[in-house]
């Protein structure tokens, strides 16, 4: 092969395979889902409904229970979480009106929802709190260990399978002493808790949560919750919810929840 | 009616008949096994976050008591119905509501019937 040759070759090859990585770095994905409405969350807010007993128990009432496969030390927390929650001594942490709900109770709240998806994230906006769960689907890693410190949302990154959003999420704040929660039976979790959720519309009317946590400290195996959330009538608003707009619901220092009057009183006997 | 307003309804409808939910802290404090139902006077509504409180006076053998009657968030309430003007201080209504476990004069709203017009709101059958 002459030199000319060589060079006209290479150039050759060169332009083929450069465009073919232009065109793969272009190439559209699929359309991304559209999921724009308001949503509310189905049913009570226990978090994990297809275990709670007694089948028709709410979060906070005496003796409402589910079954993670906690560890044994971790039963025995929430055993005693669940006394305390009958003795109406187990404060829920965002009385307080000024920490978030964290993750991953923030798929587990009242009010209504609004999943705001674009090309390099998807936003999971709870009116309640309010709390925004941020979860990057722009390629990126999780940040190295030495760049994290522990959060109530923790860390979110994310990709799609189709319309479907497949996300993991670690470095949680966890419970120190009961101070991040997941619901108000007493089910708390460890710093060493993560998650990998499958986020999808099922039907036009209903979008779905599949969680798979894992906690090395708290639970035997891997513990899978799934929740839904119904679309709510076109032309919804989602409004704006100030918790310490007129808070009226302090806690005292043996962890009751009190009740003050419009002069700010305690009612409590 | 079309597709669209039966299923608008159905949904405001299961809202209305929904459990009151509070959204921010325990109701450990409300005795849920225990529903009072009593003559009220409106004095005012706290349309407020995170919970609105109805305020009404209670009259009974000659002692008139203010009472405070939490519900839902003015977010949810609304989305079923109720406005910020719903409850208007001297309206004269019927109150339910499950009372507090100590007796104190506080309760978690039910429902409520004007009786000016005998319409109701929140659960009332």
């Amino acid at each position: 092969m002459t030199g000319k040759r060589l060079v006209l070759s290479t150039a050759v090859f060169a332009a083929i395979f450069g465009l073919t990585i232009g065109v793969r770095a272009q190439s559209p994905r699929a359309p991304l889902p559209d999921w724009t409405g308001v949503w509310a969350m189905q049913g009570n807010t226990v978090f994990d409904r297809a275990s709670v007993q007694p089948p028709t128990g709410r979060a906070g009432e005496p003796g409402v229970r589910e079954s993670p496969p906690y560890t044994d030390e971790w039963e025995a927390r929430y055993r005693r979480n669940i006394e305390l929650v009958r003795q109406g001594k187990f404060p829920d942490p965002v009385s307080t009106c000024g920490t978030p709900h964290g993750f991953p109770r923030i798929m587990n709240v009242p009010d209504v929802y609004e999943f705001a998806v674009t090309p390099t994230a998807v936003y999971v906006i709870a009116e309640n709190g309010p709390n925004v769960l941020r979860i990057y689907t722009d390629g990126r890693k999780h940040p190295a260990t030495e760049d994290l410190w522990p959060t109530y949302n923790g860390a979110s990154v994310g990709h799609w399978e189709g319309e479907t959003l497949v996300f993991t999420t670690i470095s949680l704040k966890g419970s120190t002493d009961n101070d991040v929660i997941v619901d108000r039976t007493g089910l708390v979790l460890s710093d060493a808790s993560r998650a990998t959720t499958r986020l999808r519309k099922i039907d036009e009317k209903t979008m779905e949560a599949e969680i798979v946590l894992e906690d090395a400290k708290a639970l035997k195996s891997p513990w899978k919750v799934t929740k839904r959330y119904v679309k709510q009538p076109p032309g919804t608003w989602a409004w704006d919810y100030a918790c310490a707009e007129n808070n009226r619901n302090p806690i005292d220092s043996s962890g009751r929840t009190l009740t003050l009057g419009p002069d700010g009183k305690v009612l409590d006997k | 009616m079309n597709r669209l307003t039966r299923y608008a309804i159905a949904v405001i409808v299961a809202m209305s008949l929904a459990v009151p939910v509070l959204a921010h802290h325990s109701a450990s404090m409300f005795d849920d096994a225990k529903v009072l139902e009593k003559k009220a006077t409106v004095k005012e509504l706290q349309w407020t976050n995170p919970h609105i409180w109805l305020q009404v006076v209670i009259e009974e053998n000659g002692t008139k008591t203010e009472w405070s009657l939490e519900g839902g968030s003015p977010n949810t309430l609304s989305r079923q119905g109720w406005r910020a003007t719903t409850f208007k201080a001297g309206d004269v209504v019927t109150v339910r509501f499950n009372p507090m476990r100590d007796g104190s004069a506080a309760g978690l709203f039910i429902g409520a019937k004007f009786d000016a017009d005998g319409k109701a709101i929140g659960r009332w059958q």
